[in-house]
């Protein structure tokens, strides 16, 4: 499954609106088959934050760890909140977005 | 020549803040022919509002009212207001990179406020929130509990204002509780660390500066005491 962020908004920023993003998807959480993979699109999204990426985002790698596959981007607000929220949770996303900032 | 009824609509302040502000010296009105009605020049009524700092700095030190165009007196007026300068910015040159970093670094900087001062304001809620895209700069104030209260919740050992700005900005809070806290100011620095942006952030009796494409951070007192927390943001 593709999860497009740019559908919750193109500037993610807030705690309160990442909250709300999740509770939204978790309608759709039921649907995905117990070994299918989430990737996470940022096409689209002009800013984000660690506000909103830790509410939605460390929360997706909470419940699907190795599932979860985070696509390649050139966002810099995006490159540099991923760092970040890796060192604040010890925990690594999916390999995409590592292999292209290597 | 604007009447004093245009004036105030045009700051977004009542009729008596500007009679006080006359009185004060704080905005002087125009008499014509030593009449006794006030009336205000447009060019001096930008000018004014044009001052982004001394507004933001006389809201958070002196409790002076808050033009209604710079108020965001809670977090969803905030978000449309960021999105609003986001528009503004992606109209101009800047590059679309380094927007989306200075819409970032000034959504983690105002959520700060709201987040960590949500029920618990000493008097006025809401942050100032003003832009100016031609002097590429950002100011946000809030007149909040400040940086050591907040963080001395997690981190009670902390005494003073300046090793609370300096924890805020370069040591990751892991603990979630009593509150949740988003490491947004060690984003700020990142962000600063790497791209053209400086950032001047006071809080308490504690100033500190973080110049553009430099990880340095310096920090002393400062000789003002502010109330809340104060943030300049030029790229």
């Amino acid at each position: 499954m593709r999860v497009e962020l740019k559908k919750f908004g193109t500037t993610l920023i807030s705690r309160q609106s990442g909250k709300e993003a999740l509770a939204a998807f978790q309608s759709t959480i039921t649907d995905i088959a117990p070994r299918e993979i989430i990737e996470i699109d940022f096409d689209g999204v002009i800013t984000f934050s660690p506000s909103w990426g830790d509410e939605f985002l460390t929360a997706l790698l909470n419940k699907f760890g190795d599932r979860l596959v985070l696509l390649p981007t050139d966002n810099p607000s995006v490159r540099i909140t991923i760092k970040l929220l890796e060192e604040i949770n010890k925990k690594s996303f999916g390999l995409k977005l590592q292999q292209q900032r290597e | 020549m604007l009447t004093i009824g245009q004036a105030a609509s045009y700051l977004g302040v009542s009729l008596n803040t500007l009679r006080r502000w006359d009185e004060s010296g704080k905005l002087t009105a125009v008499r014509k022919d030593g009449g006794t009605h006030r009336y205000y020049r447009e060019k001096d009524l930008e000018v004014f509002a044009s001052d982004l700092v001394k507004l933001a700095r006389d809201w958070t030190n002196e409790g002076f009212e808050l033009l209604a165009m710079f108020y965001c007196a809670n977090s969803a007026v905030f978000q449309a207001r960021l999105i609003k300068m986001q528009d503004a910015l992606v109209k101009s040159s800047l590059s679309l990179n380094l927007l989306s970093l200075i819409v970032a670094v000034a959504g983690e900087i105002g959520n700060n406020s709201f987040d960590h001062n949500l029920g618990k304001w000493p008097d006025i809620p809401g942050v100032f929130f003003g832009y100016d895209i031609i002097k590429r700069q950002v100011v946000l104030a809030d007149r909040g509990l400040g940086i050591l209260s907040t963080l001395g919740r997690v981190r009670p050992s902390l005494k003073t204002h300046v090793d609370a700005l300096r924890v805020a900005f370069t040591e990751i809070v892991s603990g979630r509780a009593p509150e949740e806290r988003g490491n947004g100011l060690k984003f700020v620095r990142r962000v600063i660390a790497e791209n053209p942006v400086s950032l001047f952030f006071r809080s308490g009796d504690a100033e500190l500066r973080l110049k553009k494409d430099s990880g340095e951070l310096i920090i002393t007192r400062s000789p003002i005491d502010t109330r809340g927390c104060f943030a300049v943001i030029e790229y």
